[in-house]
């Protein structure tokens, strides 16, 4: 409601606070990175403490993100099915789907997914845990909340982002694997035999490093908004809606730069 | 044992603005104060978890306002702290909250450690509870697992933020009574935090009132009654007319 009248009598004004909002996360994500970074050479953080994250956040995101995953991979087929076989291309069905998917929409897609489960539940967590003064708390008591929460959620993140991303990768391959021949006939072999003689390790690479920054801004930012909540239980559902949109935001810009810096 | 000369703390706005105060060992200290008049601030100051903006702030000898967060946790050994809003750790069970001191401190074996959680445990009226999860408890006993947490490990310092709050007025008088009970055994400094003023002054010695960022008020407490200060005059008796 102040939003838009804000925008309209001084959009100057407006656009400059937005600026200088972004500005402020962006510094505190980083010098968080820089905190994170410290913690990690020599390696001091909770080892029990990154399992337990793993495995709960494996949990949380596996089922989601190999549905995704297997639909998008019949997407592509759907989408582009039609021209192939107008132009009978088909043969190129397995290159088109396996370039888009491994260098560009997996890692998008999934990390999207991922930024949406796991990263809000963690902004959640880590929010509640600031409101409930848990942080304060393990700190009276001596830990250091970055080595005993913080660090273990962010490389469980990003660990878990890269495993997702490549049994997604495999997962959405197959669902074209299988559109395309449901939708089109083409043969598997075929659609493999396209695949792999058009297809590098660099194009795989490529996705996976996506990955691994995608991991780690999810990871920083969803740890930056839950560690910076204030007001109570409003509060937590203000920075988890923050988180999920800087994130996103995060990806898609960094991707842009990604792209142009890997090929 | 605790002592500060000109504490200021200020975030947009100053909540402690100039405050002194000098607590001797084994005092059992109590604060009232107005809503957000920087009670919980002051104690957390106390305790190292927030830093002055300046002044300084010595315990047990020490000057902890200028220490980085490592030579602060060695400090923070001598606190046993219960949190206004309990501040357990809702990813462990009760047993576990209520272990942690012990754990942390190391040195004390799981057996040992086990029979002490029971025996807190007992103190507290909560015997049996150590696997409970903390959100499967009402406020009042998570009040006492906070307050099992916070004396576990036989702390010299014992700072309670708002230890009834919330709370009816029988199970008010049933912690306060567990309260001196502690005391009676452990003879630490205490610092008390309360909006409850009459279940308070029941518990502590020596009584202080925060108002506008400083110690309007800091004597013994059978004296309070006799304070002429309108302010404080006005805020123990609850009364509609005044300055506040
Ligand atoms: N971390 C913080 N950041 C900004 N303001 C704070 C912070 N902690 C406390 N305050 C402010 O300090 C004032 C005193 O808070 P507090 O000590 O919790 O009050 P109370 O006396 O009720 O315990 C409040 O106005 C509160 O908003
Ligand atoms: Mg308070």
């Amino acid at each position: 409601m102040a939003r838009p009248s804000r925008l309209l009598l001084d959009p100057l004004g407006a656009v400059g606070g937005a600026v200088m909002d972004i500005a402020t996360h962006l510094g505190a994500v980083v010098t968080l990175l820089v905190r994170v970074l410290r913690s990690l050479v020599p390696p001091r953080f909770d080892l029990p403490e990154l399992w337990r994250n793993l495995y709960k956040m494996g949990n949380q995101s596996v089922p989601i993100v190999m549905l995704t995953a297997f639909f998008v991979g019949g997407i592509m087929v759907v989408q582009s099915a039609v021209f192939m076989k107008r132009f009978q291309a088909t043969s190129l069905l397995g290159w088109g789907a396996g370039y888009s998917v491994l260098r560009e929409v997996g890692p998008i897609l999934i990390g999207l997914m991922f930024s949406g489960r796991v990263g809000s539940n963690n902004t959640a967590e880590l929010g509640t845990m600031v409101v409930t003064e848990q942080i304060d708390g393990l700190r009276a008591l001596s830990i250091d909340p970055m080595r005993y929460l913080i660090v273990p959620r962010v490389l469980a993140m990003v660990i878990m982002l890269f495993l997702l991303t490549v049994l997604g990768d495999l997962v959405a391959l197959f669902g074209a694997m299988l559109f395309g021949k449901l939708i089109i006939g083409l043969e598997f072999g075929v659609f493999y035999a396209g695949l792999v003689s058009s297809l590098g390790v660099s194009d795989l690479t490529h996705g996976l490093v996506k990955a691994l920054v995608f991991g780690l801004i999810i990871a920083l930012t969803s740890c930056h908004f839950g560690l910076n909540v204030k007001g109570g239980a409003v509060g937590v559902g203000r920075s988890v809606n923050s988180a999920v949109v800087g994130s996103a935001l995060g990806i898609v810009l960094s991707d842009y730069f990604l792209t142009y810096v890997l090929t | 044992m605790i002592r500060l000369k000109g504490v200021h703390k200020r975030w947009d706005r100053p909540v402690l603005d100039g405050l002194d105060l000098h607590l001797e060992r084994g005092v059992v200290w109590g604060l009232i104060g107005p809503a957000a008049s920087g009670k919980s601030v002051l104690l957390k100051t106390v305790c190292g978890l927030e830093k002055p903006t300046s002044g300084e702030v010595w315990v047990d000898g020490q000057e902890i306002s200028g220490m980085d967060e490592r030579e602060m946790m060695k400090v923070r050994r001598k606190f046993g702290m219960l949190f206004q809003n309990n501040a357990l750790f809702d990813f462990m069970d009760v047993g576990q909250n209520v272990a942690f001191p012990l754990v942390r401190a190391g040195g004390v074996d799981p057996e040992e450690i086990e029979e002490r959680v029971a025996s807190r445990l007992k103190a507290v009226g909560l015997s049996g509870s150590e696997r409970k999860m903390p959100n499967e408890l009402s406020g009042g006993m998570r009040k006492r697992v906070g307050i099992a947490r916070a004396t576990i490990a036989s702390p010299p310092i014992v700072v309670y933020d708002e230890p009834t709050a919330g709370l009816d007025p029988v199970t008010t008088s049933k912690i306060y009574d567990l309260l001196r009970a502690i005391q009676d055994q452990s003879h630490a400094t205490v610092m008390a935090v309360s909006s409850d003023i009459n279940a308070l002054r029941t518990f502590v010695g020596r009584i202080a009132m925060i108002y506008q960022g400083r110690i309007i008020y800091d004597g013994l407490e059978s004296e309070l009654d006799g304070c002429q200060d309108p302010v404080v005059h006005q805020f123990i008796r609850g009364e509609l007319e005044g300055p506040l």
